[in-house]
């Protein structure tokens, strides 16, 4: 499969009277997109607010980031199986407005939201300081369920981002990407020399609003299963919103997954991109160990040399984690695995709740433990109400300065799985 | 804790989900429960068949407490 990704550069969001972009301006119909969201009754109203780098504002609780993308040509339409019809995406052309976010806020759904700060030393651990963000900051209607809530906020989140995506069809874009993915056999043919590596994703699939939905399945629900990688470039994997704000994969995560765009940018230098796996973190064993026989069964099946893991959340997902790990290095297939730590304040704990000598190549998206204090800001987008209760805060956690003192388990993206943050360490 | 009160004489017999974790961190008596979200319960059955999945689940627990090991053990719920 084919897909030319073509970016439009956004540097600035304004709201007004009529959607359109503009050069690098998005404009948006504030009224259009209110009525189009207030669609869903269970939602009684929305504000929007647009928070730029730089500025002294903090957003929260933030439950997803969406970029908007829009499908120019090929099959299907963006978030198949859940705003889309369902038909394969990941071929012919999109086009994205790059730069910006749509970011859901709004109360609280579960405990895992998170913060975005604009600027000061909180920004440095999040990615969406550096885009400019269109907030939806929604209220839900009296008496309505969490997972009702979460079901409407998510939706919303997402019809806005294709309102906005959609606006871009007609553009030229700035810079264009192609991505291909060839099938096995042609594979080999084209890069004998080069050694095949697949890639195993991990999705979040706890339940209790925990969730990541493929083509709208609940990927609980789910067996261990194979996706072209082009695939997830058009929205094919889509957040379920509560995970812990430091390693949960947003949805703007799964549309710009780095570990899919560096194994491409490598595809047929070094290396063969010959698949990629998607499996999930259920909570009965029978699922986790189901599940990693699948994933490894697939890498035998795939005749794969090397296989690159990664993980969503932590705590019981890091025997997901282990499992997969251990059962494709019995293959005699070598793995490297993404995941991030709790280790304690101090980092001395163990770092994961599992663990095992297979796992030998491990790359740490960060300690999500580690304690920062974020300065007063300017302007707050939602509610600090919930900063003590947010996993990663605590009990009287606001100071007489106006500042706040949180694990960067509470900063949206801090330490993600995908390694789509810049922390590292020797 | 599992390992804890072991230390101090007492013996354990932990019910856990996710009984790999339980034997990397070194637990001697260790019995499957239902699922993470409800170790003890399991929301598809119904109150009676729930109820006699619980008692199986602390009977099994209580044997694995009388039951002398040599090393780490899972006692499977029959």
């Amino acid at each position: 499969m084919k897909l030319t990704i073509g970016n439009i550069r956004i540097t600035d969001i304004v709201l007004g009277e009529q959607s359109a972009v503009t050069g690098s301006t998005l404009k948006v119909n504030v009224k259009e997109l209110e009525a189009l969201i207030l669609e869903d009754e269970r939602i009684a109203s929305v504000c929007f607010d647009v928070a730029k780098p730089g500025e002294s504002t903090r957003i929260t609780p933030v439950k997803d980031v969406i970029e908007p993308r829009t499908k120019v040509e090929g099959p299907g339409g963006m978030f198949p199986g859940v705003v889309s019809k369902v038909a394969t995406v990941g071929s012919g052309r999109t086009h994205v407005l790059k730069g910006m976010a749509v970011v859901t806020c709004g109360k609280i759904v579960g405990f895992q939201e998170g913060i975005i700060d604009m600027s000061g030393p909180g920004a440095e651990y999040t990615p969406f300081s550096q885009t400019v963000n269109l907030v939806l900051n929604f209220a839900p209607v009296e008496g309505l369920a969490a997972h009702d809530y979460e079901h409407a906020l998510r939706m919303a989140g997402l019809k806005s981002a294709v309102y906005l995506g959609d606006l871009a069809k007609d553009v030229k874009p700035d810079e264009e990407i192609v991505y291909e993915f060839a099938p096995m056999a042609k594979g080999i043919e084209k890069y004998p020399g080069l050694p095949r590596v697949g890639y195993v994703q991990m999705l979040q699939s706890q339940g209790l609003l925990h969730d990541t939905y493929v083509y709208g399945v609940d990927m609980k629900q789910s067996l261990t299963t194979m996706i072209c990688p082009t695939e997830v470039f058009d929205g094919a994997i889509i957040s379920g919103n509560c995970v812990s704000a430091c390693d949960k994969n947003t949805t703007y995560h799964h549309q710009n997954s780095p570990v899919v765009e560096d194994l491409f940018a490598r595809h047929g230098v070094d290396l063969n991109f010959a698949g990629m796996i998607i499996t999930n973190e259920n909570v009965y064993l029978a699922d986790k160990e189901r599940s990693s026989d699948w994933t490894a069964k697939l890498v035998a099946m795939l005749d794969l040399d090397g296989v690159i893991i990664s993980q969503e959340g932590f705590g019981n997902p890091d025997t997901d984690l282990i499992m997969n790990c251990k059962k494709i290095e019995a293959l005699g297939v070598p793995t490297v695995i993404i995941t991030d730590e709790y280790a304690g304040r101090d980092g001395t704990s163990q770092s994961l709740a599992d663990v095992d000598a297979a796992a030998n190549a491990v790359v740490t998206g960060g300690n999500a433990n580690e304690v920062i204090t974020l300065p007063k800001m300017d302007k707050v987008i939602g509610s600090l109400e919930y900063v003590d209760v947010i996993a990663g805060g605590f009990e009287n956690n606001t100071n007489a300065d106006g500042s706040i003192t949180v694990e960067i388990q509470a900063i949206i993206g801090a330490t993600n799985e995908l390694g789509f943050n810049k922390m590292s360490a020797r | 804790m599992v390992k804890e009160v072991e230390r101090a004489g007492i013996p354990v017999a932990h019910i856990c989900t996710v009984t790999p974790i339980s034997m990397t961190v070194g637990a001697n008596r260790i019995v499957p429960a239902i699922a993470i979200p409800h170790p003890l319960g399991n929301p598809k059955v119904s109150m009676e068949e729930e109820k006699v999945l619980r008692r199986k689940i602390v009977e099994t627990a209580l044997d694995a407490l009388t039951t002398e090991v040599d090393g780490q053990t899972i006692f499977e719920v029959k």
